[in-house]
């Protein structure tokens, strides 16, 4: 216990430093059973994106699908600052993130995969009429990772990995626009590149400790912006705007604390103040339009472990999760707010090569009162969120 | 497989206790309607146009129901009061008649065919009333009292001579019922009065160009009458509760400052003519010239100057001929370029030159001076719509994720005619005088949410864009709008 403490004590000073935001955490179910703590093991294909030195240490070749279901709902009281206590009830929406990982072992040592996930996204849709429609009815924003990786394990006890990120995005947005009460809509998208890579170290047999960075993505998206009803007074036609995924580091303690149960303690870093403006370029009169946004980097603490019965794995974890966002930033566009997660989870393995693994996490955001916002919109947020996630694994 | 059953089971378990215990509570410090210890069973607005929800040159009932008067006692009775219906004089769409040519007054945009001249006015709908719907029902005064076009003196005017053009549909007195806003609200004994007069005391000389009346009120006589206003409410109403508002600087409004940056950038683009206009005083030979450097603040153009900006370096005696000139005024000549040589000038009465703002500017200060003396004295509550008015006339006002400027039409808060508010301007409106309702009396009175309330139409398709847009305005459409001011 030694090791966990000593490595606790770093999380805490380092917390000086502030996820949230539009990230997603949810990249596999044996993680996410876990609270997402998996970087110092990375014991599947999920390796990919949470730390590919983990592919270095898996001497077969594998298949690991699954998806996540998302029920956020949310809540907004307000706009106080308009006297307004009404509430106001985020509309009902499903997500469901994938994750697919390739992984095969080329030879001793050497191991390449590939995957595709979503680690950015959101979605939000509030009533067409409602009272913040100037600032937001829907958005909907989707980002694909398509990962290949190569890890290589130097010795016994050392492995690293990189990886490269091609990433598609999109995005759709619905609001009104005043003067003129017309409803904009906005659809962009665009590619991006980044990288990433990993290290894991195991001094001995039952203790890891495991790191890991993805660079940033500056999505260049375009498309097209349309206004009903229209109006030479509006900006139709193309539209771009340069929208940048931040950078994240993970690094993570993991422990064999019984011969059946291991336990792991991550701090994620993830570099939100990138994230300084929304800015929307349309053709149209050489136009913009510029929202700030000004986040503050953050932060996610992940505690998990795994209990193993023979062919069943009990899992469970926890995670918190500082958000970005000010709270004079704090619209409905992303209310957000300091996120508490319980997961529960579990695996089993039907044969030698085929394993299923479910969890469930349920996420409670901090109730948010905001004063005096960016956009004179100001209230109470209360939002949470369900979800279940399900992985198949195929192992050759 | 029994031990992925059980784990399912598991799952379910944890799953169900989840959703259970996620049930959310509304917050606790949210804003909560009350009146405190005040009770209010009656709430009256004196006032002129602006109380009288008058909207785009026109008193219509779509307008009217978002007079601010009416959005205060809506939040009234939200906080408790039992109001009863606020009653206010309804003219049923499409709204008062003008006097002249018998079609509805109201302004709407006519054509956009030229996006860079839209035309506004009066489009010729039929009045379907001559009298509000419910004049012949409601045998009690209205509470609200806005005369449109009243100055302070109709407060206390019994004949009709300062209650302008609406005093016998509205005051009634001819009916039977209290012969002035005063005697009104005596007979109502409100708790809660909304006491906003006093724009029009400088308002009509200001938008006249300072032609007519020739003068603002006096300040003397505006004390006089100020006095007397709350002196007299206060002993005949005992409850009563006071809300008073000072006036707002007139150079704030876009009816005077929608033109002249327009005929500034016109001008700029011709090669940087000067604009000759008549001075304060002139009707002849015109004295004053600029090149609008400083364009919004002096000389400041009025927006029914919008039909004869167009005409600017035209040969033309437009304005001498819409306005029934007898006979052209002494050295005038309109064979000469108009708006650009001496003798064929911008006319006095389209132009507040730097001499009639400052009259203006005075009597605005003076009055507001006066106004907040006699509030203390006589324990009323005052709302400073000048600060307000000038607040959003430079930093504009953010609400919603929306910035409302004073800007004509799109700005948002300025109805068609330049001068008077919007439903959003009036929703503004409302919420200042909360604000000040509850700091000075203790109520819990919550605000109106401006972003719900309908906004300016917009026609479809084209619209202005750019600097050199200008609206235009037929010169008889104002008719009734100046007639407010000519009693």
């Amino acid at each position: 216990m030694k090791y966990i403490f000593t490595v606790l004590l770093v999380f805490s000073v380092s917390t000086a430093m502030f996820a949230g935001g539009f990230q997603l955490n949810e990249h596999g179910s044996r993680a996410m059973a876990q609270g997402g703590a998996w970087v110092a093991r990375a014991y599947d294909g999920s390796a990919i994106y949470f730390n590919p030195a983990g592919l270095g240490f898996q001497k077969q070749g594998s298949v690991y699908v699954g998806t996540t279901l998302i029920m956020p709902a949310a809540s907004f009281y307000g706009p106080t600052n308009q006297g307004q206590s009404t509430k106001n009830e985020m509309v009902s929406q499903l997500f469901t993130p994938i994750n697919v990982y390739a992984t095969y072992p080329v030879m001793e040592g050497l191991v390449v995969g590939i995957g595709i996930n979503n680690p950015y996204g959101l979605g939000t849709e509030w009533p067409e009429t409602w009272s913040g429609k100037y600032i937001t009815q829907k958005i909907d924003l989707q980002s694909f990772f398509f990962t290949p990786t190569v890890a290589y394990q130097i010795s016994e006890k050392l492995s690293v990995g990189v990886g490269m990120n091609y990433v598609t995005g999109a995005v759709t947005l619905k609001r009104m626009v005043s003067p003129g009460d017309a409803q904009v809509s906005l659809d962009l998208s665009g590619t991006g590149t980044g990288y990433n890579a990993g290290i894991i170290y195991k001094p001995t047999q039952d203790f890891s400790v495991g790191f890991s960075y993805r660079t940033s993505v500056k999505l260049d998206a375009e498309g097209t912006a349309k206004f009903n009803p229209t109006s030479v007074l509006f900006p139709e036609g193309d539209a771009a705007a340069a929208l940048e995924l931040p950078a994240t580091a993970f690094l993570g303690a993991a422990m064999k604390v019984m011969d059946n149960l291991e336990i792991e303690a991550d701090y994620q870093y993830v570099g939100w103040s990138s994230y300084k403006e929304l800015k929307i370029d349309f053709k149209k009169n050489n136009s913009s339009t510029i929202s700030p946004k000004n986040y503050e980097d953050a932060f996610i603490l992940r505690v998990g472990g795994e209990y193993t019965m023979d062919a069943l794995q009990i899992r469970f974890g926890y995670q918190f999760d500082k958000n970005p966002v000010t709270d004079r930033y704090t619209e409905p566009l992303l209310p957000d707010a300091d996120r508490n997660g319980i997961n529960i989870g579990a695996g089993y393995k039907i044969n030698e090569s085929l394993s299923v693994d479910v969890s469930y996490m349920f996420l409670k955001f901090a109730e948010r009162t905001v004063n005096n916002t960016e956009v004179q919109f100001d209230g109470v947020y209360q939002s949470s969120a369900n979800l279940f996630g399900v992985n198949f694994g195929y192992n050759f | 497989m029994n031990a992925l059953k059980k784990l399912f089971a598991i799952l379910a378990l944890f799953s169900l206790a989840a959703l259970v215990g996620c049930t959310d509570e509304a917050p606790s410090d949210l804003p909560k309607p009350g009146l405190g210890n005040v009770t209010i069973n009656k709430y009256v607005a004196v006032g002129n146009s602006l109380a009288a929800g008058y909207q785009s040159s026109g008193l219509y009932k779509s307008a009217q129901v978002y007079s601010y008067p009416n959005l205060i006692a809506g939040q009234l009775k939200l906080a408790g009061a039992s109001l009863g219906t606020f009653e206010q004089p309804y003219w049923p769409d499409p709204g008062n008649p003008d006097p002249k040519t018998g079609k509805a007054a109201r302004y709407v945009i006519i054509s956009l065919a030229d996006p860079n001249n839209p035309v506004i006015g009066p489009k010729g709908e039929t009045p379907t009333a001559a009298a509000p719907e419910n004049a012949a029902t409601l045998a009690r005064p209205y509470d609200n009292l806005g005369l449109p076009g009243a100055p302070l003196a109709g407060f206390m005017d019994t004949v009709g001579t300062y209650q302008g053009g609406f005093g016998a549909a509205i005051i009634r007195g001819a009916g039977g019922l209290p012969k002035s806003q005063f005697r009104a609200v005596k007979a109502l004994q409100p708790q809660l009065v909304t006491f906003w007069l006093g724009n029009n005391d400088v308002l009509g000389y200001a938008t006249t160009g300072g032609t007519s009346p020739a003068a603002p009120t006096p300040l003397a006589t505006f004390s006089f009458l100020y006095n007397q206003a709350l002196d007299t409410m206060k002993k005949s109403v005992p409850n009563v509760r006071m809300i008073v508002g000072t006036i707002p600087n007139v150079t704030t409004i876009p009816f005077f400052t929608t033109i002249g940056p327009k005929v500034g950038a016109k001008l700029a683009a011709a090669g940087g003519i000067a604009l000759y206009y008549q001075k304060k005083g002139e009707s002849g030979v015109a004295t004053g010239t600029t090149k609008f450097s400083s364009p919004a603040s002096d000389p400041l153009i009025c927006l029914t100057g919008s039909p004869y900006a167009a005409l600017i370096g035209t040969v033309t005696g437009k304005f001498y001929k819409d306005n029934a000139f007898p006979a052209l005024p002494a050295g005038i000549d309109t064979t000469k370029p108009f708006g650009v040589h001496p003798q064929n000038p911008w006319p006095n009465a389209l132009t507040l030159d730097s001499a009639e703002i400052a009259i203006a500017s005075k009597a605005v200060s003076d009055f507001n001076g006066s106004i907040a003396t006699l509030a203390a004295t006589h324990g009323a509550a005052v709302v400073d719509f000048n600060s307000i008015f000038t607040d959003i006339n430079s930093n504009g006002k953010l609400i919603g994720g929306v910035k409302y400027t004073s800007a004509y039409i799109t700005g948002g808060l300025f109805s068609l005619d330049g001068v008077h508010p919007t439903n959003r301007g009036a929703g503004v409106l409302a919420n200042e005088i909360i604000k000040v309702m509850n700091a000075k009396f203790g109520t819990n009175v919550t605000g109106v949410d401006v972003s719900m309330l309908p906004a300016l139409e917009l026609p479809l398709g084209k619209y202005m864009t750019g600097d050199n847009v200008m609206p235009r305005i037929a010169p008889q459409s104002w008719d009734s709008f100046l007639k407010l001011w000519q009693n």
